[in-house]
């Protein structure tokens, strides 16, 4: 029993990270089409901000996350301005354009933060254990866990009921006739890309603690939550979760039965296929496009 | 794929670009024997270095530039000329590199195998006799066709799981990215048969017939740049062939093609399969150059490079990705290590400045110039040759459809 409750807590705690990472990626590829290879840098920049904002200023941590949402989100703004935005009518190109806007932040961090591994500390009050239902679980991944949801639930929110999240719908479904009505379309990307960025530096935040914070860091990240949007379905915010669960899930219980690169291989094979039979993912929605 | 519609009137529909079918009499024929004279031109010349330069080192690092320009070459044929991107041309690379490192590795001399003619690193992993799929390896001939044919196989069958089901554009992408992964994670897990994240190293050198190929000598340099030249040759003949036009086809309107009859799927995996193989190649060759095998062959960031190094020369060019990929290369390996930090930053803007201003990369600088000294054919003069190329990859681009 004992062994069951853990691995499925390991499993939700794989799959909050996976999502958290995800999130930011299914906003930017479900509404824009941009295959964002930058995004695993954008979670690092998030990752070092937290780091420079701790050693450097002392912030505590739940400051800098704030911090770090906007200032990841400045950056991501910049990009969609300065390459991303000549390129929507070529989104093979965006995967290209994008990985050199990676290698670029990656050297870019290399050479200004030096390319050690850098440690971020968990803040006081979370560095303990709980007990529940009698297993011990490390209380900041119940705190990660928590922000997953809460950063779920305000991404919903934005989406479905906000003037902003009205025209982002308008504008992923057609953005021509979204423009006839008087939205600002280039506006409305370039905002969305920021948010999606900024969510990935608060996911590189959230994880700097538990990993090891690296300039190549980010180059795991992007794979994966590329699998976990592609399963879900672009464009389905539920299908993200499910798909993060999923995947959490299955590489939990194989890394339990096998070992973790096997069981990250299996997960991966298992994506082709289904990518090969529902190239649209798990769960689409509806829109006729 | 996109939710964003591709609108056709964004950019002039597609035959707004493609030249007038009247309008091409004896020219382009000259133009093509020009293509080959160019190509025979490239393949001398990489043959004559040996005679200008004569210190090994040199000769090493250039055979080395001139394996990783093999690959990009089997990368443009698959990308630029039928429009599957594989972002997973590390799986060919590698398992041909694996393929002639296991064959090198059971030649090495007993003083590094250890007992009973086994690899060290299987000594170290506990392995008592030889896996049986590692004897035909002491085989050269075995090897070298294993490194060629692996890929294919490979590629066919991913190809055929692809393409049979439509798959394309982005998603071609993403599952060729994924199967690149898969592959790394698996020779990094099986340590005990492939040495897992060390790879294979201490290689023997080839022997083929009695000619030892010292890395650090002429004679590998000349089956480098031999075998590059043959691929090329060989490349140049398949885009030539009616194959080729079907493929060009293919990446402008699969559609079209398909209601013509024609068997999209069939013709595709021809493309990566023979991609795939010269890939396998030039594997081989880097790990030859290198004397080792390492699963970082496999890795996202030397697959991604070789789509950099593509682009940059050419996608739509077998040589010009082969140019773009020994450039590059010959740029890093000659900047100071001091400089190479920078390098990084600057080699990251370049790309993005070529995916940006030049999708067709320096080769279509080179036909620009071309066009501009009126040496043209007469479709460009027409035609403002500065914004055709880059529309004509627009509308290719926004017609992949998921």
């Amino acid at each position: 029993m004992d062994i069951v409750l853990g691995q499925l807590f390991t499993g939700l705690s794989i799959g909050s990270i996976l999502l958290l990472v995800a999130l930011g990626l299914a906003i930017i590829y479900g509404s824009m089409g941009v295959i964002n290879l930058a995004h695993g840098e954008f979670v690092m920049l998030g990752a070092y901000s937290t780091w420079l904002l701790q050693s450097a200023f002392g912030l505590p941590f739940l400051a800098c996350l704030v911090l770090v949402f906007f200032m990841v989100a400045f950056a991501g703004w910049v990009v969609e301005r300065g390459v991303v935005r000549f390129l929507y009518y070529r989104p093979l190109d965006t995967i290209l354009a994008t990985w050199g806007i990676g290698i670029i932040l990656q050297q870019a961090v290399r050479l200004s933060a030096g390319a050690e591994l850098r440690y971020v500390q968990t803040p006081e009050a979370l560095a303990g254990s709980i007990d529940l239902l009698g297993i011990a679980i490390p209380s900041y991944r119940l705190f990660i866990l928590a922000v997953t949801a809460g950063l779920l639930l305000l991404t919903w929110f934005l989406v479905q009921h906000t003037e902003f999240g009205m025209k982002l719908r308008a504008v992923t479904q057609n953005r021509e006739m979204a423009s006839c009505y008087g939205i600002n379309s280039s506006r409305v990307f370039s905002l969305t890309f920021a948010f999606g960025s900024g969510l990935a530096g608060l996911a590189g935040a959230l994880v700097a603690p538990i990993k090891s914070v690296a300039p190549d860091m980010g180059t795991n990240f992007v794979v994966d939550a590329f699998m976990v949007v592609v399963v879900g379905g672009v464009g389905s915010l539920l299908g993200t979760v499910a798909s993060s669960g999923i995947l959490g899930g299955s590489t939990a219980g194989l890394a339990f039965l096998l070992n973790d690169t096997l069981a990250k291989a299996l997960v991966f094979l298992a994506v082709v296929v289904l990518i090969r039979f529902r190239p649209r993912g798990l769960f689409v929605d509806r829109v006729r496009r | 794929m996109s939710r964003i519609k591709s609108p056709s009137h964004a950019w002039p529909p597609a035959n707004s670009s493609a030249p007038p079918a009247a309008a091409r009499p004896s020219l382009p024929q000259r133009a093509s024997y020009v293509q080959i004279l160019v190509y025979l031109a490239f393949c001398l010349l990489i043959l004559a270095v040996p005679l200008v330069i004569d210190d090994a080192f040199l000769l090493n690092k250039y055979a080395r530039y001139l394996a990783l320009g093999l690959a990009a070459a089997a990368l443009s044929l698959s990308w630029g000329y039928s429009g599957i991107l594989n972002l997973g041309q590390g799986v060919s690379f590698g398992l041909g590199a694996y393929a002639i490192a296991m064959h090198l590795k059971l030649k090495t001399s007993p003083v590094h195998t250890g007992a009973a003619g086994l690899p060290d690193f299987m000594v170290w992993n506990n392995v008592q006799t030889l896996p049986w799929f590692w004897e035909p390896f002491h085989s050269t001939l075995f090897a070298i066709l294993a490194g060629m044919l692996l890929p294919v196989i490979v590629a066919s069958l991913l190809g055929w799981f692809m393409f049979r089901a439509r798959i394309v554009g982005v998603y071609v992408a993403i599952i060729t990215l994924a199967m690149l992964v898969v592959t790394n994670l698996l020779f990094i897990d099986q340590q005990r048969y492939t040495g897992g994240f060390n790879g294979l190293t201490d290689l023997a050198w080839l022997e083929i017939g009695g000619v030892e190929f010292d890395p650090y000598s002429p004679t590998f340099y000349y089956l480098t740049a031999g075998c590059l030249s043959v691929c090329l040759l060989l490349g140049l003949a398949l885009t030539r062939s009616k194959a080729g036009l079907i493929l060009r086809a293919i990446r402008n309107d699969v559609d079209r093609v398909r209601f013509f009859g024609y068997d999209v799927a069939a013709y595709q995996i021809l493309a990566f399969a023979v991609s795939a193989g010269m890939a396998g190649v030039a594997g081989m060759l880097y790990a030859m150059v290198l004397e080792f095998a390492s699963p970082t062959f496999m890795g996202v960031p030397l697959s991604l490079s070789m789509v950099i190094w593509a682009a940059v020369g050419g996608r739509g060019s077998l040589l010009g990705a082969t140019i773009g990929a020994i450039l590059v290369n010959f740029m890093q390996g000659s900047l100071s290590e001091t400089f190479l930090d920078t390098w990084q930053l600057i080699l990251g803007a370049l790309f993005i400045l070529v995916v940006l201003f030049l999708p067709n990369g320096l080769a279509s600088l080179i036909d620009m110039a071309g066009e501009r000294l009126g040496r043209a054919p007469p479709r460009a003069r027409t035609e403002e040759p500065a914004a055709a190329a880059p529309r004509a990859m627009g509308t290719f681009n926004t017609k992949q459809r998921g």
